[in-house]
């Protein structure tokens, strides 16, 4: 199972509501998003004139890139399929893919708030909630990204975005099942915003008339991954002892490194 | 600076500064009520104070409606603006708007320990409301005093009250605003 | 693309100082510091779903259901079983919460012991407020009599107030801004041509041709009017949009007419002189149903294509193309009567010839076309009519003016009075749920008609402009604490199941502070003024529940039923055998108006400047919503458009930061950025409304964009009706204190 969107743009007329009722189901800040509506043009498109939306939220990507930028402790997790009961141990650090349905989830009880993963994300979709942090673990936020509503899905409920849309422009549903909605208008099309550089296999996609479909990939398309964090190259070459340490400040950390870089030096 | 009189109960205090932020209207702002505050400040020896107050009240033709035109300049609706809504949720965490995350935590403070609003609909990081709890946490739970301050209270106090004391044109609530960070200040 | 990373950057230096730094130290295991960290629960769980919610962010009104967890509001959503709306609210419908819990909200009566304008605010007690409110407007009353008393009134909480100063007080001048700044003239010229106000009622979904002349859905939001043009885009009807903006709608349009503001009458006209010509109109309609057809065929024949295309700036063939499409999909095409359509002082005529139109297609009472939807009548329960004295002090009649008004006082005649004392002084003013100052052209007559009053009072939820200028300020329950409206309606789509519903406002929580109804605060004050016996009903719940018992319901049963009715419909489709056209008018010939829809030209663009038009943005209701964190976040200015060509001979580019200065010299008090784009005419700037507020009390919204209104300050008025043209205003931009020609 591998859950995805579709946002379809000749329906959506850009009213906002989805970004609005996202953030009072999950006590978002007002000035951060899970999600966010952008207007394009009107500009010239080598179809013509067009307008339309960029409604953008976290892909929940086949290869996400804000995974493995995570330096939070790595520990055993165990998933449950909701569907079949079945389960699975993987190592993960505070942000996984969920092996079962496929989204991208962070287990907010162990996040730092560093923000490495919310970096590491070409279409922006993380954030850091300052609001909230994990204090005994030396927390400065708590990273906060569209969940696809998994709580609410898990009880039979639509996404708050996809239910309050009034253009019915978001359908959610199961990338696998081939008669699930989603998988339809994959079949009809609807195409993921990937270039050369990004191509990380986002699971939202977009569908349009061509000069909408145009407009929206050359200006919302993301056309390089973001630099490594200098904090997760960092994190990586840590030996594991030094990892677990708790509240690594950056500059701690890269005192660490170069600790450690010189007692390599030395062994040579 | 100490309380030296040993009849003075902090529950007491937390009381007194709960009503000092009340609405003034005549039937409590009164004659008591004023020397109440006097020989507060007299006790503790703020001087300075007592002397800006008394005086400020005997030039005063109306003062009982100066102190009610500066609460209402100060909390409830303003030219410029409003200066500093006394709601933990406007101050600290959030967004600015009423019933954010920490009165929602507030409130389950005051559930734990055995307590809800009489009104159940009012919004519970009221200063008033927050003063009065701790006046009931004075007598019975010194220790859960400690935690409702350091978690709730001062995070948002410290911002509230630097905010009052920054735009206050009367005496009177730079007065209380001091008071209340006197007594709610973590004992170093 | 790239995406900024300041992390990173900060990271980037961090690294150069590395070196010369020690390491961090592990943080001790015990901050003595219990772990509570707040999760966001959801709305789904823990929460209690309360019903009965009518929504008036707008004034569309969905209904709504409310998620309470623990007597706190966290969410708001559609009512899942309104056949209306259904699931789905907008993004201010979502936003209501933050209304509920905005800190600059009022919440006690105050007195203002300043002066108007600059005021200095005291909290009082409503005993003191509607004391003070009482006496002063009996005063006023006796003084100068009933007429000395003006109200400007708006919502649903305004019409039980409205009703006791009309009705009981007896003054006629009553200014309501949905009519005299908005749909007043669309209802008077179509009452003035099929003898009924239109709505917004075009059978959209079933249509398969859909004409919008300047509306654009999509930043205009009424959730289920959206969903009746979305279904029929869907269904493959031709979409044609005249607007000389590339709208929302445009954007999906398959024609876009980019016309030149203020011609649009001549563009209507040429179609049907088209349609008329070329025979290509519904001959039989006309022949059952219209007055005065030979009359309409003289009165328009010299409207040629070529003649509106030199006027309207369009190409001939594209006017042709759109008659040739309307005709082709007669009868079934909605020509939408349009809301807002007081812009340029020449509208009475437009909408007359878009009722014509209709009419000539056989548009009407057939699928696709103009259809009112047979809903349920619920008698409204309000004050007798009880004031002696007819219409001798009807400002209006003693004008012999604006003979086709919509209902009230046009706005200018009452600011004139108040101004100018004549024909009769008006010293005391009621305003309630309206902010005449960000809402009526002139903001200087505004200020200067208040000034003089010898009384002033405002009922709002929220501090806007006009309450720096009350005496007496009182803070209203807003639509989530109270009972009101009574919303009754069908299915928005015609071609499914027959339904018609009933839905009453019923409050989801509590009102917080000291927040009154309506009518209490009209009771409390009528009693002031000596009406007491007069007093329909004691609280707002009685008189719902006494207008629901006319309609065999109760709150009661309501509750029951989830907050909603709903009950078996009619077919609205037909058209009853004595329904008239009046193509041509002779009641508006014995008044001196054009009998026959008339282009009438308006001023042309000055030399230097541009036309400044305005429109609606989906996250805000006019200026009601500027102060809300949520809503204003969505859209924190209003980006002032400007043609690509005319910005490159300016110099400017996307996102400079400009001011205005409008022809007469009054510049805007704040700032906002520029929009490069092709989607504009080269002699026209667009603005969406209701930003800029001056007001500090709304501390989110003040000086946030641009004050469009504050712009408009030359007066053009609809003869017929009497109500504001908006768009006959030309601008500068003002650029790091430099103003800017506007080149050709």
């Amino acid at each position: 199972m591998q859950y995805g969107m579709i946002i379809d743009l000749d329906r959506c007329v850009g009213c906002h509501a989805c970004t609005i009722a996202c953030k009072a189901e999950w006590d978002v800040p007002a000035d951060k998003g899970r999600n966010w509506v952008r207007r394009l043009g009107p500009s010239n498109t080598p179809e013509g004139l067009a307008s339309t939306y960029y409604p953008g939220l976290c892909n929940h990507c086949n290869e996400p890139s804000c995974v493995p930028a995570c330096p939070a402790d790595v520990i055993e997790k165990t998933f449950t399929d909701s569907k079949t009961g079945k389960t699975t141990t993987m190592e993960v650090a505070a942000t996984y893919k969920d092996p079962f349905n496929g989204t991208v989830q962070i287990d907010q009880d162990r996040c730092l708030g560093c923000g490495a993963c919310a970096d590491a994300c070409p279409y922006g979709a993380r954030y850091v909630n300052t609001d909230i942090m994990n204090e005994e673990i030396g927390g400065e936020g708590i990273a906060d990204k569209c969940t696809y509503c998994m709580p609410r899905v898990e009880k039979g409920l639509e996404p708050a975005c996809v239910q309050t849309c009034l253009a019915n422009a978001r359908i959610f549903g199961d990338l696998d099942d081939p008669n699930s909605e989603v998988a339809k208008y994959v079949k009809k099309g609807a195409k993921g915003l990937t270039s050369a550089a990004v191509n990380i296999g986002p699971n939202g996609r977009y569908y349009g008339n061509k000069k909408d479909m145009h407009l929206l990939t050359t200006t919302s398309t993301p056309t390089e991954m973001p630099s490594a964090s200098l904090r997760r190259s960092l994190m990586a070459r840590l030996k594991p002892e030094l990892r677990k340490a708790k509240n690594l400040g950056l500059l701690g950390l890269a005192g660490a490194v170069l600790v450690s870089g010189l007692n390599e030096d030395k062994k040579e | 600076m100490n309380t030296t009189s040993p009849q003075i109960s902090m529950a007491n205090i937390f009381r007194f500064l709960a009503q000092s932020m009340r609405y003034p209207d005549a039937e409590w702002f009164n004659e008591d009520f004023w020397s109440v505050l006097i020989n507060l400040l007299e006790e503790l020896q703020w001087q300075e104070d007592k002397a800006e107050l008394t005086r400020v009240k005997a030039g005063s033709k109306d003062f009982l409606e100066d102190v009610q035109i500066e609460h209402t300049r100060l909390f409830i609706n303003a030219i410029p603006h409003v200066v500093a809504a006394p709601y933990a949720s406007v101050h600290y965490k959030g967004d600015g708007t009423l019933y954010g995350i920490i009165a929602e935590q507030t409130k389950k403070f005051y559930r734990e320990k055995g307590f809800a609003l009489a009104k159940e609909s009012d919004l519970p990081d009221h200063i008033v409301y927050e003063l009065e709890f701790l006046a009931i946490l004075a007598n019975e739970d010194p220790e859960g005093q400690k935690k409702f301050l350091k978690s709730l209270f001062t995070p948002w106090f410290e911002i509230f009250k630097s905010k009052v004391l920054e735009e206050a044109h009367h005496p009177y609530y730079r007065v209380v605003m001091n008071l209340i960070d006197f007594f709610t200040r973590e004992e170093l | 693309m790239s995406f900024k990373v300041t992390r990173r950057k900060f990271l980037q230096t961090a690294s150069i100082a590395a070196a010369t730094l020690p390491l961090a130290k592990v943080v001790s295991a015990e901050t003595g510091f219990v772990r509570d960290p707040f999760t966001p629960p959801g709305s789904f769980e823990g929460t209690q779903t309360v019903t009965g919610g009518v929504c008036e962010m707008c004034f569309w009104r969905c209904q709504l259901v409310g998620k309470v967890r623990d007597k706190k509001l966290v969410k708001l959503e559609g009512n899942p079983k309104s056949i209306d709306n259904g699931k789905s609210i907008c993004a201010r419908g979502n936003a209501g919460i933050k209304l509920l819990y905005d800190p600059d909200r009022l919440k006690f009566p105050l007195k203002n012991v300043g002066e108007r304008g600059k005021p200095v605010w005291k909290q009082i007690s409503w005993q003191e407020a509607l004391d003070e409110c009482g006496s002063k407007l009996k005063a006023v009353q006796e003084k100068y009599g009933s007429q000395g008393i003006a109200m400007f009134p708006h919502g649903a909480s305004a019409k039980y107030p409205m009703d006791f100063f009309e009705k009981v007080v007896g003054t006629h001048n009553v200014s309501e801004a949905s009519f005299f700044q908005c749909r007043g003239i669309r209802d008077s010229a179509y009452m003035s041509t099929f003898g009924v106000a239109p709505g917004e009622s075009v059978d959209m979904p079933n249509a398969k041709a859909i004409l919008l002349i300047g509306c654009h859905f999509g930043e205009n939001v009424h959730v289920s009017h959206v969903k009746a043009y979305l279904k029929g885009l869907e269904n493959g009807a031709k979409l044609i949009v005249v607007d000389p903006r590339y709208s929302a709608s445009a954007a999906k349009s398959d024609i876009w007419v980019q016309i030149k503001p203020g011609t649009d009458t001549a563009f209507l006209l040429a179609i049907m002189n088209y349609l008329v010509q070329k025979d290509k109109y519904d001959k039989e309609f006309v022949e059952a149903h219209c007055v005065g057809f030979e009359e309409f065929k003289k009165g328009i024949s010299h409207a040629s294509l070529d003649w509106a295309a030199k006027i309207c700036d369009v190409p001939a063939k594209q006017i042709q193309e759109v008659a040739e499409l309307l005709a082709a999909n007669a009868p079934n095409v909605s020509i939408h009567p349009g809301r807002h359509v007081s812009w340029h002082g020449n509208d009475f005529q437009r909408i007359r010839a878009h009722a014509c139109l209709t009419a000539l297609l056989g548009a009407i009472g057939v699928k696709g076309g103009f259809v009112k939807a047979k809903g349920v009548k619920v008698k409204g329960i309000s004050w007798p009519k009880v004031a002696e004295g007819g219409e001798e002090h009807n400002l209006k009649l003693m004008a012999d003016k604006y003979h086709f008004a919509p209902p009230g006082t046009p706005t200018e005649l009452i600011r004139d009075a108040c101004i100018t004392g004549k024909p009769y002084p008006i010293k005391g003013c009621v305003v309630w749920g309206q902010n005449p100052m960000q809402t009526i052209p002139n903001q200087q007559r505004m200020v200067d008609s208040l000034k003089q009053m010898d009384f002033v009072m405002c009922v709002d939820v929220m501090p806007t402009d006009i309450t720096m200028y009350a005496d007496i300020l009182l803070p209203e329950a807003c639509y989530l604490e109270r009972y009101d409206y009574i919303k009754t309606g069908t299915q928005w789509n015609f071609a499914d199941k027959h339904q018609q519903y009933i839905a009453p406002r019923m409050p989801l929580v509590d009102a917080m502070f000291e927040r009154k109804d309506e009518v209490f605060i009209t009771n409390e004050i009528a009693k002031r003024m000596g009406y007491g016996d007069k007093i329909p009903v004691n609280t707002l719940e009685e008189k719902i529940n006494k207008e629901l018992a006319g309609v065999n319901l109760s709150i009661a049963q309501l509750k029951k039923e989830d907050g909603i009715h709903i009950q078996d419909g009619k077919d609205p489709y037909g058209v009853s055998e004595d329904f008239e056209v009046q193509l041509y008018n002779e009641d508006l010939e014995d008044n001196d108006y054009p009998a026959v829809p008339t282009y009438i030209p308006v001023e042309e663009v000055p030399k230097g400047f541009t036309r400044l038009v305005y429109g609606r943005s989906p996250v805000h209701t006019f200026n009601r919503s500027q102060n809300n964190v949520w809503l204003h976040n969505a859209m924190p200015v209003n980006p002032v458009w400007l043609n690509d060509e005319i910005a490159k001979k300016m110099g400017l580019q996307e996102g400079d930061e400009v001011s205005l200065v409008n022809s007469e010299g009054v510049k805007s008090s704040s700032k906002t950025v520029v929009k490069v784009t092709p989607g504009i005419r080269k002699d026209t700037v667009y603005m969406a409304h209701g930003y800029g507020s001056r007001n500090p009390m709304l501390t989110v919204g003040v000086n946030a964009g641009v004050d469009d209104q504050e712009l408009i300050t030359k007066m053009t008025i609809d003869p017929e009706t009497g109500c504001n043209g908006m768009r006959n205003n030309f601008v500068k931009l003002v650029k790091d204190g430099k103003t800017l020609d506007i080149p050709a």
